[in-house]
C-alpha cells in the first residue's frame, strides 16, 4: 500500500526541544515518572547500531510464602539503536519477566538497566509497551486510545488529534477511528495497540507477545505491517515471541534463553534484508537450528 | 389467516412479553378481588382494611382530581415531598460513597481499617434507626437519613468491588504511557469503575425508595406518601390508603427502571459489562 507508507515515511514536524528529564548522578534514582513526548529525540546524538539500552545482570527473584522462583539469573544484553531484537525462550522461561522489569512494571531483585547513560526507575513513556492481551481502554475510541500518551504529555489537542490519525492510518484503521475497542477484531486491537506505542516515539519499545493472541493468517499479516513500519521509520524495539518463525522474520538479532532461571544461551545475527521470504533455504536451516537450541533447552530440564 | 408464532422474530417476542403481563396483572387483580372478598366476608368487617380493587381505584381517581379527602392536599404534593427527600438521601449518599469507596478500593490499611465499621453497621435494617433519626434530626432530614444509611452501603461495597477489579494491566498500559498515579486515577481508574457504581445506584435505589416509605410512617408532620398512607389508615381511608400503596409501587418501578436503564446505557458505553 504506497499511500501508507507514505505516510509512515512523512516527516513528522519540528518540535521545540523539548524538557530534558533532570540529570541526576547515575546512581540517584529519578523520581518524577517519564512522562514526555518523543523521548527518542533525547538520544539522536547516539548513532543508528550503537548500544543505546544495556540490561546488566538482571536478576529477579519471586518471594511467596513458600517458596522462591529464581524468574532471571544474570540477563546481560547491549541494545542497539534501531534494531529490532527478539527475545524466544521455552514456555515460562522469563520472557514477560525480563520485559516487565525493562518497563519499569517490576522491580528487579538486582541489576541494572539504563538508556543512554541514563538508569531506569520505575515505569515511564520513554519504554513503550505492547501487550498480548492488548490493554485499550475500553471506553475510549480507537484516536482516543492512541491519544492517551500524548494527552499524559500534555501535546495540543489539535496536534495530539493529527498524530493519531496519521498512525491509525498508517495501521490501516482509518475507518475505525471513531469505533469503540469491543467493535474490533483482534488483529485490529493489536494495531491500535501497536499505534499507541509508536506515535509516543518511545525511545525503545517493548512487544510481549504481541501477536500471541491472534490467528495464524492475522499474525503474518500483522507481522509484514511491522516489518514495513521499522523499515521506513527505524524503532528500537524489544520483541517478546513463542514462535521462532516470527522472530526469524523480524528481527535483526535472535536472543535465546535458557530453561527458567533464563539466562541468555545464544545470540544470533539475522543478516538478511526485508522483507524475508519464510521458504528460502538460508530461513529454514537457521529456524531448525534455533528450535534445536530450544530442544536442547528441553532435553537438559529433563 | 393463521398466526404463527416466531421465536426469532423480536416483534412476536416483545407482544409474547406483552400478552403475558397483561394476562398475568388481570389475574392478580382477580385474586387481589377475591381477597378483600374472603377478608371482608371471613372476617367479618363492615370496613375491611383489605380494600377492594374497584374501591381503591375510584379512591386513587378522586385522588388524583381532588386530593386526599381529609386535607385536601394535592396528590403531587405529597409524592414531591417524599421524592425530594429520597432525592437528597441519594445525593448525600453518594458524596461520602463515592470518597469512602474509592480510598478503601485503593488502599489496603484504609479498608482494613474501616471494614470493621461496615461490617457492623451493615446488617442493620436502615429502618431501625427511623426512630432515632427522626428525634435526631426532626421528622424530615430523619427520613433523608434513613435513606442515606439505605442506600450507602450497596453503593459502598459496589465501588470497593469495582475499584479492587481494576484490570491491571491497564494501569500497566498507562503507566507505560507517562501516567502519573492522580493521572491512573482519573483516567483509568475513574472510568473503570463507573459501571460498578451504576450497579451501586441501582441497587441503591430500589432499597431507597423502600426506607423512604417506611421512614415517613415515623413522622408526625404531613409530608410524604408513607406518611399518607399512615394518615389514612388511620382514619380508617383504607381505600385511599391502598391507592397510596398502588403510587408507591408505581414510582418504585420508575426509579429502578429508569436506573437499570440508564446503568445498562452507560456500562455499554465504558465497554464493560458488569
Ligand atoms: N507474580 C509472580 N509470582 C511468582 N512467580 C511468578 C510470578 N510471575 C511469574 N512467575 C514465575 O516466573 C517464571 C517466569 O514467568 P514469565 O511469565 O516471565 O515467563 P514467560 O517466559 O513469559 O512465559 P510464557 O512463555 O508462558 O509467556 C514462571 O515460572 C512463573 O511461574
Ligand atoms: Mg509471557
Amino acid at each position: 500500500m504506497p499511500e501508507e507508507q507514505t505516510l509512515i515515511t512523512a516527516k513528522e514536524p519540528e518540535k521545540k526541544p523539548m524538557a530534558e528529564p533532570e540529570k541526576k548522578p547515575a546512581a540517584k534514582q529519578p523520581k518524577e515518572r517519564v512522562r514526555a513526548d518523543r523521548t527518542d529525540e533525547l538520544y539522536k546524538n547516539i548513532p543508528e547500531g550503537d548500544t543505546l539500552m544495556k540490561i546488566d545482570h538482571l536478576r529477579v527473584v519471586y518471594k511467596t510464602d513458600e517458596s522462591e522462583t529464581v524468574a532471571v539469573d544474570d540477563f546481560t544484553l547491549d541494545v542497539k539503536k534501531g534494531e529490532l531484537i527478539s527475545i524466544v525462550g521455552p514456555s515460562g522461561c522469563g520472557k514477560t519477566t525480563i520485559l516487565r522489569c525493562i518497563a519499569g512494571l517490576l522491580q528487579p531483585t538486582s541489576g541494572k538497566i539504563t538508556i543512554g547513560d541514563k538508569e531506569c526507575a520505575g515505569p515511564g513513556s520513554d519504554r513503550g509497551m505492547v501487550f498480548q492481551d492488548f490493554a485499550l481502554f475500553p471506553w475510549r475510541t480507537v484516536r482516543q486510545n492512541v491519544e492517551f500518551g500524548m494527552e499524559i504529555a500534555g501535546v495540543p489537542k489539535e496536534e495530539r488529534t493529527e498524530r493519531a490519525m496519521r498512525y491509525i492510518r498508517a495501521v490501516g484503521l482509518e475507518k475505525f477511528a471513531d469505533s469503540r475497542i469491543h467493535e474490533l477484531s483482534g488483529g485490529m486491537k493489536q494495531r491500535v495497540g501497536i499505534a499507541r506505542a509508536l506515535v509516543m516515539h518511545p525511545a525503545v519499545i517493548l512487544m510481549d507477545e504481541p501477536f500471541g493472541a491472534l490467528d495464524a493468517q492475522t499474525r503474518n499479516i500483522m507481522q509484514e505491517q511491522l516489518t514495513k513500519i521499522i523499515q521506513h521509520s527505524a524503532r528500537t524495539i524489544i520483541f517478546v515471541t513463542h514462535s521462532v518463525d516470527e522472530a526469524l522474520f523480524l528481527s535483526d538479532r535472535v536472543v535465546v534463553l535458557t530453561k527458567r532461571p533464563s539466562t541468555i544461551y545464544k545470540v544470533i545475527d539475522v543478516p538478511w534484508k526485508r522483507p524475508r521470504d519464510r521458504a528460502s533455504p538460508e530461513f529454514t536451516a537457521l529456524r531448525k537450528q534455533i528450535l534445536n537450541y530450544l530442544e536442547v533447552q528441553n532435553v537438559m530440564e529433563g | 389467516m393463521k398466526f404463527r408464532y416466531d421465536k426469532h422474530n423480536k416483534y412476536h417476542r416483545f407482544g409474547r412479553t406483552c400478552v403475558i403481563t397483561a394476562i398475568s396483572l388481570v389475574v392478580l387483580l382477580w385474586v387481589w378481588w377475591i381477597l378483600s372478598i374472603v377478608v371482608q366476608k371471613g372476617l367479618d368487617f363492615n370496613n375491611s382494611p383489605l380494600a377492594s380493587p374497584q374501591d381503591t381505584f375510584a379512591a386513587l381517581a378522586d385522588l388524583i382530581k381532588n386530593g386526599d379527602p381529609m386535607e385536601h392536599r394535592s396528590l403531587s404534593s405529597w409524592v414531591w415531598s417524599s421524592l425530594f427527600k429520597f432525592l437528597k438521601g441519594f445525593v448525600l449518599a453518594l458524596a461520602v460513597a463515592l470518597p469512602f469507596g474509592l480510598l478503601m478500593g485503593s488502599f489496603k490499611t484504609a479498608k482494613e481499617f474501616l471494614s470493621p465499621w461496615i461490617e457492623i453497621l451493615r446488617p442493620i435494617a436502615p429502618i431501625a434507626w427511623a426512630p432515632i433519626f427522626v428525634i435526631m434530626f426532626q421528622a424530615t432530614n430523619g427520613s433523608v437519613m434513613v435513606v442515606f444509611v439505605g442506600i450507602f452501603f450497596p453503593l459502598l461495597t459496589n465501588i470497593i468491588f469495582g475499584v479492587e477489579k481494576i484490570d491491571k494491566t491497564l494501569v500497566d498500559a498507562a503507566k507505560t504511557l507517562g501516567a502519573s498515579n492522580g493521572q491512573i486515577f482519573l483516567k483509568v481508574l475513574v472510568p473503570s469503575t463507573i459501571p460498578y457504581l451504576m450497579n451501586g445506584i441501582k441497587i441503591g435505589l430500589g432499597i431507597g425508595w423502600m426506607c423512604i416509605v417506611a421512614a415517613e410512617l415515623y413522622n408526625t408532620t404531613l409530608s410524604g406518601i408513607g406518611y399518607y398512607v399512615k394518615f389514612m389508615i388511620d382514619n380508617s381511608s383504607y381505600d385511599y390508603a391502598f391507592a397510596g400503596i398502588i403510587l408507591i409501587a408505581v414510582l418504585g418501578l420508575l426509579t429502578t427502571g429508569v436506573a437499570e436503564y440508564l446503568s445498562k446505557r452507560i456500562s455499554k458505553r465504558m465497554g464493560m459489562d458488569v
